[in-house]
């Protein structure tokens, strides 16, 4: 395993780290593997952590998917889109079926896909400055992995008005529109937010937790995986329309 | 009494019928369907607006009244389903420029938006079981637009509501002081979601609608079903020939019975 992501644990709480600071924890083919390789640690454990925390090393979350892999320059590159999408939308799903309580802890901004995985945790907290949203629908792409996340998380209409419109929004905003749970004033009082939230969550039973977690996946429809991959096939053949194509090589150069 | 404006990438469907509130037809709500779907296909925006003091009143109770086994009143209920898919599935953007009173199936049409716009103070809502008729018709795109709970509240309380309401409740999303101001905020809004590539702004739309479920003609079938099982009933026949129709449709301060 690269150590692209990261995991830790202390005691009841476990924290899984997007590493590649340099690149604002861009989502690429090898990140996400390096993230799946925690899930699978996660996974295995006997007993599983009560909470999982999920942040980003550096200034950022997540910024979203890698566009510089995702640029098809000759046909070996055709494929990379799609792989990239679906092992995206493989890890939200074992977030969201993980038994453990998820916290996304939005340090930075978070983007596209990095806000989509603040989506599918369980409860998510960022700072009032911090940038988030979905302008998918801008660089010619569809959100469409992250879109049933996102329905779940704040509703069918406001889910259709925040990726039709695109664009991104500040970490106050996203608390409004319900994207988080929670914005705290400044970055430099996450952290303790952070705690707070996670020593709110360790006083409950673990098993009521998981529990409860499993029956609001059932009800909500979190456990089928299919309707994700369909989104990933899809987002995948807008991404290598020409449009898409030409709009991300605009940006590149 | 459906007139259509073209400006710059931007179709205006009007309901042109002021005299009587834009009381719908179910002639109005097939043009309503074709004039979108024009529109669409041109690759325009759509704004669906109303002339005179208020977006819409809802039905024609007149044409119920002179169909007391219901005919039409059953014509009027598919069509309304009818529209509410059709500008949900179109691959351009829906603003509803609702100003001033949206009430029964004219509130019914805001769930076929991707935007709502709406005056602070106007007047929406569904109260048509006081007529002993179900708004079940609209339940399933009300369902896309608010959460379960509050489409329940709003369609069993057979009350109006404010935009302001409305726009915390999720069915309105831009939220104007005065009825005037409604249109302009809906033009601004049409422009800024047809300026989205086209091709991705489609295929994001179509995804949600198949996540959400819209596009399956038996989720609108259901409601529908559900209102028409009523239609021709005793208690709606009583209810709606009660209705003294000339006197709602003269005096415009009073909150509408249709």
């Amino acid at each position: 395993m690269t150590d692209l992501a990261t995991l830790s644990t202390d005691g009841p709480r476990a924290t899984l780290t997007l590493n590649r600071p340099d690149q604002r924890n861009a989502l690429s083919i090898e990140m996400l593997a390096a993230a799946h390789g925690c899930m699978d640690e996660l996974e295995s454990k006997s007993s599983p952590p009560t909470v999982l925390v999920l942040t980003g090393a550096g200034k950022s979350f997540c910024a979203g998917m890698d566009l510089s892999q995702v640029i098809i320059d000759d046909a070996s590159q055709a494929d990379i889109p799609r792989e990239l999408l679906t092992s995206l939308a493989k890890l939200t799903h074992r977030l969201r079926l993980l038994p453990s309580v998820t916290l996304a802890e939005v340090n930075g901004a978070a983007i596209g896909g990095g806000c989509g995985l603040a989506c599918v945790c369980d409860l998510a907290v960022t700072h009032a400055d911090s940038v988030m949203g979905f302008p998918e629908v801008d660089l010619a792409l569809c959100p469409a992995v992250v879109a049933p996340w996102l329905v779940r998380k704040i509703g069918a209409g406001a889910a259709r008005r925040v990726l039709l419109c695109g664009g991104t929004i500040t970490g106050a905003e996203a608390h409004s529109t319900g994207i988080v749970d929670k914005a705290v004033p400044t970055r430099d009082d996450l952290s303790g937010e952070v705690d707070a939230l996670v020593r709110s969550l360790c006083a409950g039973g673990p098993l009521a937790l998981r529990a409860t977690k499993q029956l609001l996946n059932t009800i909500d429809g979190s456990v089928d995986a299919d309707a994700l991959l369909r989104g990933a096939d899809l987002s995948a053949s807008v991404l290598v329309s020409d449009d898409a194509q030409a709009r991300l090589r605009s940006r590149r150069r | 009494m459906i007139t259509t404006e073209q400006d710059g990438g931007v179709t205006t469907i009007w309901l042109d019928r002021p005299d009587r509130r834009n009381a719908l037809t179910p002639g109005m709500l097939t043009e309503i369907v074709s004039a979108a779907r024009e529109a669409s296909d041109r690759g325009d925006a759509v704004i669906l607006a109303g002339r005179g003091n208020a977006f819409c009143a809802g039905f024609d109770l007149s044409l119920c009244q002179a169909s007391p086994d219901g005919a039409a009143m059953r014509l009027l209920l598919s069509a309304l389903s009818d529209a509410c898919l059709a500008l949900r599935t179109i691959d351009r953007p829906v603003v509803v420029a609702a100003h001033g009173a949206a009430i029964a199936g004219g509130c019914a049409l805001l769930g076929g938006a991707d935007t709502v716009v709406a005056d602070r103070r106007a007047v929406l809502g569904y109260p048509v079981a006081r007529l002993g008729v179900s708004p079940a018709v609209s339940v399933p795109f009300l369902r896309q637009s608010v959460t379960d709970g509050r489409a329940r509240a709003s369609t069993l309380l057979p009350d109006t509501f404010t935009g302001e309401d409305a726009c915390r409740m999720g069915l309105v999303h831009v939220l104007v002081d005065s009825a005037d101001d409604v249109y302009g905020e809906a033009v601004h809004q049409a422009r800024l979601l047809a300026g989205k590539p086209t091709h991705a702004f489609a295929a994001t739309k179509r995804w949600l609608n198949s996540i959400e479920g819209v596009e399956r003609r038996g989720d609108a079938g259901s409601g529908l079903e559900a209102s028409l099982a009523l239609t021709g009933g005793e208690e709606e026949r009583v209810r709606i020939s009660a209705l003294d129709i000339g006197r709602t449709s003269t005096s415009r301060k009073d909150r509408t019975h249709d």
